[in-house]
């Protein structure tokens, strides 16, 4: 469309410095006001969270302790969410818990990370026969039914909480190799790069200056947009009974419980849910915020 | 087309003996057996027991032993209903898992695909950030709290349906919309991707150039390459449909194949584990190949390779 | 009575970084089977000017800001959406620069090929295939029974333009809007494409707009030139007025530009500076800046056409004020 958007013409020195493409990301994602709420709510989880994780009485009892005598106890001035049928509260739990599924959330995205850039990043620099054969193993992978495997492992290996990370990890790097793969081939195309070429740069400058920049922005979206992911996950093999075992507590572990006992005691469902519902909104917003900012645009998604 | 059709065929051999290998020393080699629960039988009862099956060779041979089987279409027997083989329970248990499947792809694909296109045309309206808000709510709200929920409103407190089982036609409403919902809201947010990306392109304009109104726009130039992320979705998403149903059919209380599948898991059903595993393998392929061939068929570039 | 009469044409962009005007009061009358050039550099508002009249503008973030677009007593810029859809295909069609991305992908030739005759003409298909195949033949593609249920990726540039250009035509329209037809095209292509626009025009003596930044191309082609800057018209005239009688300094930096034109081994000819940054729009004359006649006046009047001789109207101050000649 030649015409329909004027183009903005080269700026004369006199209009003001120009703004780099990570300023101007920034920019619209502070003008994205559902994922600024998503940040700052993500923000203040995370602060109570870690806070629990370091002093495990902050809120006057641990996530541990029980208090038979008392049972399970509506949200009262004591124990502001409530207590579960073992009298422990529900609020300690709430924050201890959050703790673990936030790391499990963040280690096991690390993983996937790792494996997917590492992975996509080889596939998109070699082309050819190579890359022909990486991506085919992914599309083949990515069509089955990880979680059977993880279910499989996380049942006859025990519950190993590193165990966890990895399996999770394993399970969610496809799609990160495909979008790390997709952008190092698509930025290897683009004429910059063939000027860089021109001009006599060597490779490892190139690749440095040119390629890993512009992998950045799409890396940092989907690594958001994985946290929630694995998270969910976490709390399915939690309710399953296979993932955090008690008498920690994750999000999942705790829904599992709540909805056992549902009828009776629908704050030790509801509050969890909430909470954890409210963490993947912030974070998916988030992520979606960080799109829009960054313009990436997923091939498949 | 044929050829290509054949390629994947191929491809998924060497797949499912990766996959069955690698569940079969997965389960040998973790702890436990599956006859370690039966506190009440003496040693040498169980030893039979193991011997009956054949569990006590050694492993290799029981490995050459079962791929052989496998070659057969014998899944073999189940340890924990005795009397019956896993070829038998599967064949009750995954229609009933099937039906649940279906109807939650259809629910999934009615809102999603209805939502998504909307939203697309309606683009920052009212009608695009209320069903994306739905959308979002479905994503982020798990299978196992949707569902004690939509139980506890709409069968225990309104009365409308059974809180479980799998009796009456009624009693698949609840399960498939809790199983559906996750699937609806990402589909609901790929087609409108997908619609938004086709709306901005130049043939776009051309129709609309030539005259065409709304509906002919939507239906007739944007479907085809609207739905295209969606159909690439098709794929992984019945793989999780079949997944996501172990949670909804305990919920629930649906005698399908993922419970069956997860509580051989536990006990240590060999057979059964591997006869699940293959068996979910086998379809996932199938249906990934049927996902395959739309994509293409639908890519007019890349139908004539 | 003129066919399509624009008046004080004005289209802006609202977009994040500000309000991009690009379409500032722009009129000009358009008679039956006559060609009227617009010229212009990419930003000039040429293409805009085209998509305002067909209603193609995307709305946000674009917006129509004013003026009116008379064809057949209907004003295309205030009618209603079904008016307008009965009016685009049917009296008005238009074809693009890249014929490779305006024509649908998933879509064989043929159906993209009769969808005019189904959405306007209520006759039967085997009817409008017959039309259709008969446009082909008219368009020099050969085989056209058996292009007919090709895709666009199997036609070659020159051919999927001439498909559109039979596409448009083939509901024998009153005018047809060409935006930068040959640009994407090789040079032998283009004058094809020329020609055959031409011969169709004389068929159904219908008027043709061609859009192009290309000076050359829109002289050997059009009766009246119209040369746009900065979403302004600065100049309109009779081809030959234009070219042997300049009055705007951008027309004579446009012709002094061309490099045909120009004496080999000499260094190429340019006008100096850049276009205006449409964000920032400064006062008076938008080519002040890069014009060697510019005095100080230039920068503070406000421009409007006027008549400097008879079908001949120019928006340069100094031609307006002191008949400057060019």
């Amino acid at each position: 469309m030649a015409d329909s958007t004027p183009m903005a013409m080269v700026e004369p020195a006199e209009t003001g410095g120009g703004s780099s493409f990570w300023q101007d990301a920034w920019h619209r994602l502070w003008q994205n006001k559902l994922a600024i709420f998503g940040l700052a709510v993500l923000g203040v989880l995370a602060a109570l969270c870690f806070a629990a994780f370091l002093w495990p009485n902050i809120t006057g009892y641990s996530y541990e302790q029980q208090n038979l005598a008392l049972g399970p106890a509506p949200p009262n001035h004591a124990h502001w969410l409530g207590t579960d049928p073992l009298g422990r509260d529900l609020l300690a739990r709430l924050l201890y818990g959050g703790g673990i599924s936030l790391m499990v959330g963040l280690c096991a995205t690390a993983v996937s990370l790792t494996i997917g850039v590492i992975y996509g990043a080889i596939a998109g620099f070699a082309g050819g026969k190579l890359d022909m054969l990486m991506m085919r193993t992914v599309d083949i992978l990515y069509a089955l039914p990880f979680a059977i495997f993880v279910i499989l492992l996380m049942v006859f290996f025990g519950q190993n909480i590193i165990l966890l990370f990895v399996a999770i990890g394993a399970v969610e790097w496809l799609t990160m190799a495909r979008i790390v793969r997709g952008q190092v081939m698509a930025v290897k195309r683009q004429e910059y790069v063939e000027a860089a070429h021109a001009l006599g740069l060597k490779e490892g400058r190139i690749i440095f200056r040119h390629i890993v920049p512009n992998l950045l922005g799409p890396i940092i979206v989907y690594a958001t947009l994985t946290v929630p992911e694995v998270i969910l996950l976490e709390s399915f093999l939690s309710f399953l009974g296979l993932g955090v075992q008690p008498p920690h507590s994750s999000w999942g572990v705790l829904i599992k419980e709540g909805a056992e006992v549902m009828e009776e005691y629908p704050w030790l469902l509801i509050y969890p849910g909430a909470v954890m519902a409210l963490t993947l909104f912030s974070l998916n917003f988030l992520g979606d915020g960080l799109r829009d900012a960054l313009d990436v645009r997923g091939s498949k998604d | 087309m044929l050829r290509f059709i054949a390629r994947r065929f191929l491809e998924a051999v060497p797949v499912l003996f990766i996959i069955a290998t690698a569940t079969f020393f997965m389960m040998r080699l973790a702890p436990g057996g599956p006859f370690d629960s039966e506190k009440q039988v003496s040693r040498e009862v169980r030893a039979r027991m193991e011997a009956h099956y054949g569990l006590d060779k050694p492993l290799f041979q029981q490995y050459l032993l079962q791929m052989k089987h496998l070659l057969h279409g014998d899944l073999g027997p189940s340890f924990k209903y005795p009397g019956r083989t896993v070829n038998e329970i599967i064949a009750d248990a995954f229609p009933v898992s099937l039906e649940l499947g279906c109807e939650a792809l259809a629910v999934a694909l009615a809102f999603g695909l209805a939502a998504g296109m909307v939203a697309a045309l309606k683009q920052n309206s009212a009608w695009d950030h209320v069903p994306m808000g739905l959308a979002m709510i479905g994503l982020c709200v798990p299978t196992f709290v949707m569902g004690p929920l939509l139980i506890s409103a709409f069968a225990l407190h309104l009365d409308w349906f059974n809180a479980a089982g799998w009796f009456f036609p009624r009693d698949r409403v609840l399960p498939a919309l809790t199983l559906g919902a996750y699937y609806a809201a990402y589909i609901a947010r790929l087609c409108r991707g997908g619609f938004l990306e086709v709306l901005n392109q130049d043939y776009i304009r051309t129709a609309r150039a030539k005259g065409a109104g709304g509906a002919r726009i939507l239906f007739k130039h944007a479907l085809r390459g609207g739905i295209l992320p969606v159909v690439s979705f098709l794929g992984p998403a019945v793989a999780g449909l079949l997944t996501g149903s172990f949670v909804v059919e305990t919920i629930f209380g649906v005698p399908g194949l993922g419970r069956y599948f997860v509580t051989a898991a536990f006990n240590r059903d060999y057979f059964m584990v591997m006869g699940s595993v293959l068996f979910y393998a086998c379809f996932v392929v199938v249906l990934n190949l049927v996902a395959d061939v739309a994509l293409v068929w639908l890519n007019p570039k890349l139908r004539f390779e | 009575m003129p066919l399509l009469t624009v008046e004080n044409l004005r289209a802006a962009f609202h977009t994040r970084n500000g309000v991009v005007r690009a379409v500032q009061d722009v009129s000009f009358q358009l008679e039956r089977g006559e060609t009227l050039g617009i010229v212009g550099e990419s930003g000039s508002g040429k293409s805009v000017t085209c998509y305002s009249i067909m209603g193609l503008v995307p709305q946000p973030p674009g917006r129509i800001e004013g003026g009116r677009a008379l064809f057949g007593g209907v004003d295309l810029l205030a009618c209603s959406h079904r008016q307008l859809n009965g009016i685009r295909g049917r009296r008005i069609s238009m074809i693009f620069q890249d014929a490779m991305t305006s024509l649908n992908p998933f879509l064989r030739i043929g159906e993209q090929l009769i969808e005019p005759l189904m959405i306007h003409e209520k006759i039967a298909r085997t009817a409008a295939t017959d039309r259709a195949l008969a446009m082909l033949d008219e368009a020099g593609i050969s085989e056209a029974e058996h292009r007919l249920k090709m895709y666009p990726h199997e036609f070659s540039g020159g051919m999927r333009q001439r498909v559109m250009i039979a596409m448009a035509l083939i509901t024998k329209p009153d005018l047809l809007i060409a935006d930068e037809p040959t640009t994407a095209l090789d040079v032998t292509v283009q004058a094809q494409i020329l020609e055959l626009i031409r011969k169709m025009q004389n068929e159904l003596g219908m008027a043709v707009i061609l859009v192009s930044h290309d000076l050359g191309i829109v002289s050997g082609f059009c009766n009246r030139v119209m040369v746009m800057y900065a979403g302004r018209v600065m100049e309109s005239a009779r081809t030959d007025d234009l070219f042997y009688d300049t009055k705007h300094p951008y027309t004579r930096g446009l012709q002094n530009s061309i490099p045909a034109l120009q004496m080999k081994g000499r260094e190429l000819h340019t006008i100096p500076g850049q276009p205006p940054d449409p964000h920032h729009p400064l006062p008076g004359c938008p080519f002040a800046p890069r014009c060697g006649h510019a005095v100080e006046y230039c920068a503070r009047g406000e421009i409007v056409m006027l008549e400097a001789a008879p079908q001949h109207g120019t928006a340069c101050l100094r031609v307006q004020k002191e008949n400057l000649s060019i």
